[in-house]
């Protein structure tokens, strides 16, 4: 059940973009790449400033009790300025990961500084090539965790994680302060992405979900961030084709614009296709939170808009030629950006797996 | 339950009466002459049930009901495997252009009566051997002759025109001006002396398309349904009735769920195939396709419920879909190895796997090829420049052949 956004809804992408475009552009971003830990304060502070933090969230916890409809399209516009800050996809879904699994306590903890922006989170999921492994490398033992959570995003600057660990004999969903954790930088290929491995030594935590249901409501959560992604990656897709479509009709070659030979627009009509694939299925997997084909509805999304990204980055560089590689024209920021974003929430061979299992009726 | 769902409700149940006699079962084994007369029998059944015409005015025996009752009826009509597609180029264009721009109203309304009944049919005479995706390069010409006009070439593609009564026909009326500039718009009676009938046999063992040879084809002034030179407007209108028919995911081959159940049955190096990666990979990959699809068609259908004119982004479903469909059908027969020989040329391409593949080419190629819809795309969506066109404002006997 696709939906036809409504005006209110149009209203939030509309002025998102309009504060967005004003407010980032990639001389701000290139300077990001070349430091380990920095990431754009003014997008974050906008972020907060703009209530965006606390969209989805119920009014009882600080929130503006909107949903992923209305994030995804926020984040549509952050993917197309290339956001230069990872807690707005993270952020949101430690924050559903306690308003969903938490008790009263921890949700009057953690919410309200989650929803203004204040708190950030971070999700830690992923061991290595696994977005969600059979055994965590971290394990959860009498209340306390312990080992690496290796390459999560947003890590260093979050003020708390929800771990996937590896509990006694069965997985558990927990949540930590991390105050006092060792953290440690990542440098990356797409460095404001503040890409850290957090050491947990007898770090207290606490339980929000034991055995299966631990795996249940993990995935549950990557598929919310998956969605936002989703979004996040078709905007970035979005811009890049409209980039791609504004050179081949300026650039000229053998007397004519370049946009008119077909193995040109044939490409950058190819993208249009991937774009608008991968925009449907986002409107359809947004709508469909809560229901019993959430997962399914997710991992298509989540397939076809990193489909969509990666190519258009690919393309869009191809179709400029030379001056698409060169630092300053910054078209390597979106193909970093497709690859941080591509590998984030799972990447699509862990999709791919998720999504037949639903299809072929062997769902975990 | 909104009024949509109500009228699909009672659609269903009006389809699943009419399965035992005229669905996939009955049809089982039949010539395409006995095809065809229960094709006929099915037609008439809908016209009088009231399905036939769904979105056409009542003065012409439609129903005078939107679009979306159409779109709603054909989708679940399309599950049944009904002998409908005789009539499917019939109703589709010609007879909603000979309804728009028929200029004898008695005439018009006894002939879409007629169509609506299944007792007759039309065709559409467009492609030429020099002028398919280039329609303005056709060849075959009429010129005046007494009160009406005579008409000389060749027509190719044209389908179903060896059952057909009626045709549509754009031809060349005056070879000195520019190639758009020179075509006029037509009836003609299939059965008239001078108009032959050569079936092409295609490569999955059909024979729906024709060559139609006209030979000294004389017509009356009457049959024109353009002024004289202004018949690619025409023929453009009837193209644009093409894009709202109805759209299928799967690119009118089988549905994904037969390829999941394929790869559960079939056993690849000793396991199951659905456990295999690449397979999986493929399922993912296709099921993502085939949902954005129809998340882009439900959500036309929703702006129309509205109001609203869809998005562009419907022109996607036959490039997309027929595509994936073809690779789709290449691997289910290798994942049925030297068991995916059999080959059976009457089999369905709905839930045959070969049969899929061995048509495949012609969904690709029929209403718009790969390349013609990505230049519609390109040029009409994004804005990029029109390929280059020598031929462009140059009168069209100057045009070098």
């Amino acid at each position: 059940m696709t939906i036809l956004y409504d005006e209110g809804q149009q209203a939030i992408a509309t002025e998102s973009r309009r504060v967005l475009e004003a407010r980032v552009d990639k001389d701000a971003l290139l300077p990001l790449l070349e430091a380990v830990g920095e990431y754009h304060r003014p997008f974050w502070d906008t972020a907060k400033e703009q209530g965006w933090t606390a969209l989805a969230l119920p009014e009882a916890e600080g929130g503006l009790g909107l949903g992923l409809i209305e994030l995804g399209l926020i984040a549509h516009q952050a993917g197309r300025s290339i956001s230069g800050a990872p807690f707005l996809t993270s952020g949101f879904g430690a924050a559903k990961a306690i308003e969903l699994f938490g008790s009263d306590a921890q949700k009057a903890r953690w919410l309200p500084g989650l929803a203004s922006g204040e708190t950030i989170g971070a999700i830690a999921f992923a061991a290595g090539p696994d977005a969600l492994p059979a055994r965590p490398d971290v394990t959860f033992t009498d209340d306390k965790l312990d080992g690496t959570a290796r390459g999560v995003s947003g890590g260093l600057a979050a003020d708390v994680a929800i771990v996937f660990a590896n509990g006694p004999g069965m997985p558990v969903l927990a949540l930590a302060d991390l105050a006092g954790t060792q953290r440690s930088a990542i440098p990356s290929f797409d460095n404001s992405r503040l890409i850290a491995d957090i050491g947990f030594i007898g770090t207290p935590a606490e339980t929000l979900a034991v055995g299966g249901a631990a795996r249940d409501a993990a995935l549950h959560i990557l598929a919310l961030q998956a969605v936002v992604t989703a979004h996040e990656q078709t905007g970035g897709a979005e811009a890049l084709m409209e980039i791609a479509r504004d050179y081949a009709l300026t650039r000229k070659a053998f007397g004519q614009p370049i946009g008119a030979f077909q193995s040109v627009k044939h490409r950058i009509a190819e993208l249009y296709g991937l774009v608008e694939l991968a925009r449907a299925n986002c409107i359809h997997a947004a709508a469909r939170e809560g229901a019993a084909d959430f997962i399914t509805a997710a991992a298509a999304a989540r397939l076809s808009a990193t489909e969509a990204y990666d190519t258009a980055a690919r393309d869009c560089i191809q179709i400029h030629g030379g001056i698409g590689v060169t630092w300053e024209i910054g078209l390597h920021l979106h193909m970093r950006r497709a690859r941080s974003l591509a590998i984030e929430q799972g990447s699509s061979l862990f999709w791919e797996d998720v999504l037949v299992d639903q299809l072929a009726g062997e769902a975990a | 339950m909104s009024d949509l769902d109500a009228y699909r409700a009672k659609a269903s149940a009006w389809l699943q009466s009419m399965a035992p006699t005229f669905g996939r079962d009955a049809r089982k084994g039949l010539s395409e002459a006995d095809d065809l007369a229960l094709g006929r029998r099915y037609q008439k059944a809908k016209f009088d049930a009231g399905y036939a015409g769904i979105n056409w005015p009542t003065e012409y025996g439609g129903q005078g009901l939107s679009h979306l009752e159409k779109v709603t009826f054909d989708a679940e009509e399309m599950k049944h495997g009904f002998p409908s597609f005789y009539f499917g180029i019939s109703l589709g264009m010609p007879v909603p252009v000979l309804m728009q721009f028929g200029s004898d109203k008695e005439f018009v309304k006894e002939r879409v009566l007629k169509a609506l009944q299944g007792e007759e049919i039309w065709c559409q005479l467009f492609s030429e051997p020099s002028g398919g995706s280039d329609l303005a390069g056709l060849r075959t010409k009429a010129e005046p002759e007494g009160n009406g006009w005579k008409i000389n070439g060749q027509k190719v593609w044209t389908s179903w025109a060896h059952y057909s009564d009626y045709g549509v026909i754009v031809v060349r009326t005056d070879p000195t001006v520019a190639k758009h500039k020179g075509l006029t718009y037509f009836w003609v009676d299939m059965k008239a002396p001078g108009v032959t009938v050569r079936p092409i046999k295609l490569a999955g063992g059909d024979s729906h398309v024709n060559e139609v040879f006209f030979d000294d084809v004389k017509i009356t002034d009457d049959h024109r349904m353009s002024p004289v030179g202004g018949g690619f407007a025409v023929a453009i209108a009837t193209l644009m009735i093409e894009r709202y028919v109805a759209t299928d995911s799967a690119g009118f081959g089988p549905h994904l769920d037969l390829f999941v159940e394929l790869a559960k049955d079939v056993q690849l190096n000793g396991r199951p195939a659905i456990e295999d990666g690449r397979i999986r990979q493929q399922i993912a990959r296709n099921h993502a396709m085939r949902a954005g699809l129809d998340s882009i068609n439900v959500r036309a259908r929703l702006m129309m419920q509205a109001g609203m004119m869809p998005g562009p982004e419907g022109s996607l479903n036959k490039l997309v879909a027929v595509r994936s469909r073809q690779k789709l059908s290449e691997l289910a027969l290798d994942l049925q190895g030297h068991d995916g020989f059999l080959f059976d040329e009457h089999a369905s391409q709905k839930e045959d796997w070969a049969s899929s593949w061995i048509n495949a080419p012609t969904g690709r190629i029929a209403g718009g090829s790969d390349e013609t819809l990505l230049n519609t795309i390109a040029e009409k969506v994004l804005g990029l420049p029109q390929d280059h066109r020598p031929d462009k404002g140059i009168p069209f006997n100057q045009i070098p052949a």
